[in-house]
This record gives C-alpha cells, structure tokens and sequence, in this order.
C-alpha cells in the first residue's frame, strides 16, 4: 500500500533528521556554548547596570547569582551529553534562541524570524528556476533522445561536459560583469530597487532583479539535466514496445510523450529533483554573489559578522530542506513506480 | 589479477579510449596540468609566489591593478610594461666613484606609474641617479646618500625622492603662463621623464619613444661601502601574463601555485573516496543479510547530509586546514558510487566462480580483493574522474568565503579577494577569470575523461 509506503519514508526521514540535528549539536556544542556563555554575560552586564542604588559587593553578589540562575536555565550545569541532547531537541522544535548581532527588518532578534524572513525568497528565486529548468531540460533530452548522436545531440553533450566542473556562482561573476558593469542591462544584486516601486512595478522590478541569477542557474543546470533524461528516455526507446507502438504507425510525438515518458518517468524525476537538490545545496554561494537575501546570502552574512546562533540555525533549517527533498523524492517515485507501491522490488 | 592480465586490460582499454576525441582532449590537458605543476619553479615568475602569497612586502614593487601586458595588443595607445632592468653597464668616473647604466627602450603612449631603484648596498654611499633621454637632455634626477646600510635592501621611488628635479625639468621648457599649471596637475615624474620636453605640456605630454640611458652614479669613499644586485624596477601600468591585484601580486603565479593544490584536493579526494565506496558497496553485497541493512542505514545517513552547508559551518566554526577539508570531503564523498557498485557486487556474488572458491576454502578477505574488487574497481574509474571537479568546486566555494587554509593559495581564495576587492564591479576582468576558468577548465577536463571512461566500461550508453 502507497500509505504505509509513504509513512514509512516520512517517518524515517523525520528520524533521520533527528539524528542528523544531535550530530551537529554534538559537533558544534563548544561554539554554541561560548557564544551563549557571551551573551548570558552581556545580559547579566546590562540588567546590573539598571541596579543603580546599590553597594558594588550587592551588585557582584547579583550578578553571580543571575549568572547561575541563567546558566541553569540554558542548563549550562548539566553534563555534555545532556546539553548535547537539550540543544538537538531545541534544534528540533525549532527553538535557535536569539542572535548576537543580525537582525530582520523590523529589528526583531529571534534567529528563527530571521530564518523566516529569509525562506520565502530563496524559495521564490528556486522553485521559478526549477520549473523553467524542468521543462527546458526535459524537452531538450527528448530532442536529444530522438536523433541520439546528431549534431543537436553531440553538441549539447559537449556543452554538458564543458560546463560539468563550471562553479554557478563563478558564472553569475561572469554575468554581473559583462551584464552590469558591461553593458548596464541589470541590477547588481539584492531583490528591490531603492526606493521600491509600488503596485504593479514592484513585482515588475522584482523579476529585473531574478532574471541574472535565474540566467546563470539555467545555464549551468539545464544542459547536465538534458542528458540524464536523453539517457534514460533512449534506454526506454530500445524497448519492444515502442519498436511496435511505431510500427503500428503511432504518430512519434505521441510514442515520445505518451509511451515512452510514462515508463521513463519514475527515474527521470528521481534524477532531476536529485540535480536540483544539489542545485539548491550550492545555491549558498550563489546568493551571496548575487545578494538574494535569501537562505544562502544568511550564511554569508553569519560568517562575516561572525554570528553562530543564526548560522547554526541556518544549517539546521538548510538541513531540514534537503531532507524534505528526499522524502518528496521518494514518496513521487513510489507514486509514479507501482511496483514500489506494492512492496516489490525495484 | 596478474599483471599480464592488467596490462592487457590496460592496452584494449586504451584501444578503445583512443576512439574518444573528447577523451584524448582531457588527457591532453590533465598532462599540461601535470606538467605545469612539476615545471612550477620554471614556469613562475615570481618563484616564491607560492609561500609568499600574503606576505606584502613581497610584492610591493609591483604594479597595481594592472591588467595584462598583451592588452597592448588591442588599445592604440600602448601603455608602459612592468619591467626589472638588471643588466647594467659600469664604467669608472675618477677615483672612488663609478657609474651603473642602464638602458631601457620605451615605446609606449602612457608612462609607467613609477620607476624603483633597488639593490643591496653597504656602509654609506652618495648616489645619483640621471636619466638620459633620446632627445639628448639629461635630468638629474635624484640625489640621495645611503647612509651606514649593512647589506639591507635600498629602494628609491622616482616620483617619492625625484619630484622636485623633474619639474625643474619641466620649468625649463613650459611657458611662463602654464607655470601655475605644474603644481596642481595629475602628470607624475614617469610621465616628465618619458615625455617631449615642450611647451604645453601641462595641456597633455606627448610621448618620447627612443631608447633612454639611466646611469646611476655611486661614490665609495667610505671603505665599506659596496652595492650589489643594483637593478631599475618600471612600475608598468600593465603587468605580466594576467596582470596584478589590488594587492599587486601577480595573478599568473598565483594561478599556477594554485594549480598543484586544485590537482591535489581533486584527485585525493576522489580516489580515496571512491575506493572506500566501492570497498563498502562490495562488502554490503557480499555480506548480505544484517551486515548489508546496518551498513545500508550508515549509507542513508551519509547520503542525507547536505555537503556545501554542513562543509562551510564546520570551515567557519574550525578553521581547517588543507588537509582536514580534504579528510572532510572524503566523509561525503565516498557515499557517491555505493549505489551502482552495490547492485553490480550482487550479481557477481551469484557468479559460479565465487561458488567455486568458496567451496575450496577462500576466505571473506580473499573473495573480495581477489575476485570481487578486481571486476569492480575499473568501473570506479570513471567515477573517480565524475568526482573529481566537485571536490574542486567545493573548496573553491568554503575558500571563496574567505574560510580556506590561508597557508596556500587557491583558486577559490584569489576569487575571495577579488570579491572582497569588487573587483566584479569594477570591471577587474583579468583577476575574476583566470581562477574561475580554470576550475571550469579542470571540471571540463575531468568530465571528459569521466564520460570517455564511463561510455568505454558502459556500452550500453552508446548511441544505438
């Protein structure tokens, strides 16, 4: 049954997750811990400052009690593995507690918010990409597939490999130099013009500032993405039935779209969501060349500014994503594939 | 598998990668690769580029910002290239006195920056330095005593210690009604001394081609006093092959150090990880039963980390060295060709032949090295070449932040300080392509020889 297949996934991958989130814990106790031992300082400095009428040992006395009384709170006196475990359990309800220095636009320090803000526009910048890129890389591999080893064919696999080790956000360098400073067709970065626009220029100007890096992630991603699918469609091709369905004299867009996508469907979404998720996980780069405020462009500014707790919970979240993506990935291949659906094996 | 057996696998192999023009292209250019890191000290020019890449001192008599010399080749007004002058002439002027000269044959349109001399010198020596013009002027132009040096370095700047004396110079030939012109106006030393000395000049200097005679005259009355490697570094406004930084280092040695360390992270990466993966994917399947599940759950876990983020939070948090980025990469990329060797292990584990060598007593270790790993490795070849670009790309992207081992230098890291400089904004082309080119040259290369590899040991991808 496709339910308890689908339960299955999700539960594994939630479990998966979970470990994941103690394994970072585990691997970055020490410089989340200093970083809260700073801030429960800086806390404890600013509440003794506002003690005003009182003797200097009072203050010292307070402090030190405050300290304890924080420290028990972020249960910074229990042993490793217990503070190991509190911080994967807060990593995983979503709990990152505040940052030290990065803020959202309304000043707010909740590194979750800040984590919040930021999402939608990765996701807006990727999931417009990804279904150009779909479409354009499935309608290309066909191409390929139809006439393996013509001209459209051989060159497009050249192009393929000359682009195999081209870093995308090299590429964006490349295109805001000769599309900005060159010729000053776009904007340089970021997601609004200053001043914004209004209505229906807003969204007008919020296209402006994606079609660079919607260019660059396009050009890189949709030529590799074409010749996964030209693979799988010609191993489809070579089948009986397709040799029948055309000499049943089937028109070939028809055998192409109808016969041999179904088959060639379950592998070839595994495969193109599989590139895409490695798409998304070098997007951190990316949109820091590109300065899309996005999930990545926030690990750019928590490395500068030297800021753990956000970084921390960047990763997390990143980490959440991509598991959501494999999970996904699954649960479309299990739906597309019925032998999966019935517990066979693939 | 005996060596017979390997080389003659070896030989139809090569017979059949002959057939691949894509395949013998990456070859080609993995053995230039090669070779350029082996000829590394013949090719540099600046040898200790790969040591010295932070050290500014250096660098410092470098240009800076230049772009390459062969630009020249496509503006019409040439500008001066960067240049040391060593050879030098020496005759004797009288007692305890002697005169360096150097000659150096300018024909370009804009003048270098500056022009250094340089040398090692000891005890105190009077110098002066005049420069002899094809127009037959001749400008003192300065006048220095180095006093009680013990073999240090001396660097005198033209434009720092020879200003004054160069718009004497000028003042000579401008009119009386430009005079007030002089001072305030953006021509340096260079472009006086390289200029025709006429009026009007402070309206625009016209160029002086010829060949022009620097002499350097030293006086050695203080017994001590002697000087050694004296040489005249043009400070040109375009430098070397790929030109220089805003740090004036020169880009074409710094690409070429960088090219050991692309080659080394790529190729250690993947070959460790890829025999790690095909070693486990062959245990997996040879086991079978619980060992495969728990060793399949270890797989699942390793396949489920996202590499970028997790690599730069560690890099950000650690502060890693080389060596602990590539051990890194190694942790993620041996999951890579688990799958496939998996599923082919299990196949051959059915064949007849391990049966045999089972039922004559083999052991685990000696059915899997011996007869499984040998069926299997090849196949890994060309997993290993598909690897090796992403091991590159990855320590270019942790380097570009700014979190890379700052005791090399690499491609990643020269692209970091040209962010960090903005250089993309400001149109610094020849220190934003080389390094990107090259990670895309290098993932080429290794792409064709992957897919060469991989249409060889797969026939099935061949065209029908």
């Amino acid at each position: 049954m496709y339910k308890w297949y689908a339960i299955k996934r999700i539960l594994k991958g939630v479990a998966m997750y979970a470990l994941l989130m103690f394994t970072f814990s585990a691997l970055f106790n020490t410089v989340s811990e200093t970083t809260l031992k700073g801030q429960i300082e800086e806390q404890v400095r600013q509440e003794s400052q506002r003690l005003r009428n009182l003797k200097s040992e009072q203050i010292r006395a307070f402090q030190i009690d405050r300290r304890d009384q924080l420290y028990k709170l972020y249960k910074l006196d229990r042993p490793w593995t217990e503070r190991v475990v509190s911080r994967a359990v807060n990593a995983l309800t979503f709990k990152f507690g505040r940052s030290t220095i990065i803020k959202t636009q309304k000043g707010e320090r909740e590194v979750i918010k800040i984590i919040m803000e930021a999402m939608p526009r990765s996701i807006l910048l990727f999931t417009t990409t990804i279904v150009f890129e779909i479409f354009l890389g499935i309608w290309l591999g066909l191409k390929k597939a139809q006439k393996p080893g013509g001209s459209l064919d051989k060159s497009t696999s050249f192009i393929t490999m000359v682009v195999y080790g081209l870093p995308s956000w090299w590429l964006g360098m490349m295109l805001i130099m000769i599309f900005v400073y060159g010729i000053k067709l776009f904007p340089s970065g970021g997601l609004h013009s200053v001043p914004t626009p209004g209505g229906i220029l807003k969204v007008l100007d919020l296209i402006w500032h994606m079609i660079l890096p919607m260019l660059t992630l396009l050009l890189i991603g949709f030529w590799s993405l074409g010749f996964v699918v030209r693979n799988i469609v010609l191993g489809v091709l070579q089948e009986d039935y397709i040799m029948s369905a055309r000499a049943r004299g089937i028109p070939e867009n028809k055998v192409l779209f109808g016969h041999t996508m179904r088959t060639a469907a379950p592998p070839l979404i595994t495969m193109a969501l599989l590139t895409l998720l490695a798409s998304i996980s070098g997007s951190i780069i990316f949109e820091g060349i590109f300065s899309w405020p996005g999930l990545g462009n926030l690990y750019w500014i928590a490395i500068q500014q030297n800021d753990i707790p956000v970084l921390l919970a960047d990763l997390a979240i990143t980490t959440g994503i991509y598991q959501a993506g494999l999970i996904f990935l699954d649960l479309t291949y299990g739906f597309l594939d019925p032998r999966i659906k019935i517990g066979g094996k693939a | 598998m005996k060596l017979e057996d390997a080389a003659y696998r070896l030989k139809e192999f090569w017979g059949e990668f002959r057939k691949e023009r894509n395949g013998l292209v990456g070859l080609g250019i993995l053995i230039a690769a090669v070779l350029a890191v082996l000829l590394e000290p013949l090719i540099l020019p600046f040898p200790e580029a790969s040591s010295r890449w932070r050290d500014i001192t250096y660098w410092q008599d470098n240009s800076k910002s230049a772009p390459p010399a062969w630009t020249n080749l496509f503006t019409a007004r040439k500008s001066a290239v960067a240049l040391t002058l060593w050879d030098s002439r020496t005759e004797d002027r009288g007692p305890g006195e002697k005169a360096y000269i150097f000659s150096y044959d300018y024909e370009f349109s804009r003048a270098p920056y500056d022009l250094l001399l340089r040398g090692e010198g000891s005890g105190t020596i009077p110098l002066t330095v005049t420069v002899r013009r094809p127009d037959s002027n001749a400008v003192e132009i300065i006048r220095y005593v180095l006093q009680d040096l013990a073999g240090q370095t001396f660097r005198l700047s033209f434009t720092n210690e020879g200003k004054a004396n160069a718009l004497e110079f000028l003042r000579k030939t401008e009119r009386p009604e430009n005079a007030a012109q002089i001072a305030t106006m953006s021509y340096g030393v260079p472009e006086i001394l390289f200029s025709r000395a006429e009026p009007d000049f402070v309206k625009g200097p016209k160029p002086l081609a010829g060949r022009y005679e620097i002499e350097v005259t030293a006086g050695f009355t203080d017994p001590r006093a002697s000087i050694e490697h004296m040489e005249i570094v043009v400070v040109g406004r375009v430098s070397g092959i790929l030109g220089t930084d805003s740090m004036k280092r020169d880009i074409f040695s710094g690409v070429v150090a960088g090219m050991k360390w692309a080659l080394m992270i790529g190729l250690l990466t993947s070959i460790v990880s890829v025999l790690v993966g095909v070693f486990y994917g062959i245990t997996a399947a040879y086991f079978g039963g619980r060992v495969d599940s728990v060793m399949m759950l270890i797989f699942d876990y390793f396949i489920s980390l996202p590499v970028l983020p997790i690599l730069i939070v560690f890099s950000a948090v650690y502060k890693p060295s080389i060596w602990t980025i590539i051990a890194a990469l190694i942790l993620f990329f041996w999951v890579g060709p688990v799958k496939t060797v998996r599923s082919m292990a299990l196949q051959i584990k059915e064949e007849t032949y391990i049966e045999a060598a089972k039922a004559l007593g083999a052991g685990h270790g000696r059915i899997i090295f011996r007869h499984m790993a040998p069926l299997l490795i090849p196949y890994s070849f060309a997993s290993m070449a598909l690897a090796v670009p992403g091991a590159i790309v990855y320590e270019s992207s942790v380097s570009l932040l700014g979190l890379g081992d700052a005791t090399i230098v690499s491609w990643g890291q020269i692209l970091h300080d040209a962010l960090g400089s903005g250089a993309v904004l400001s149109g610094l082309w020849w220190w934003v392509v080389p390094p990107g080119l090259l990670i895309a040259v290098m993932g080429m290369t290794f792409a064709f020889l992957g897919f060469a590899m991989d249409k060889i040991l797969h026939p099935k991808l061949k065209t029908r």
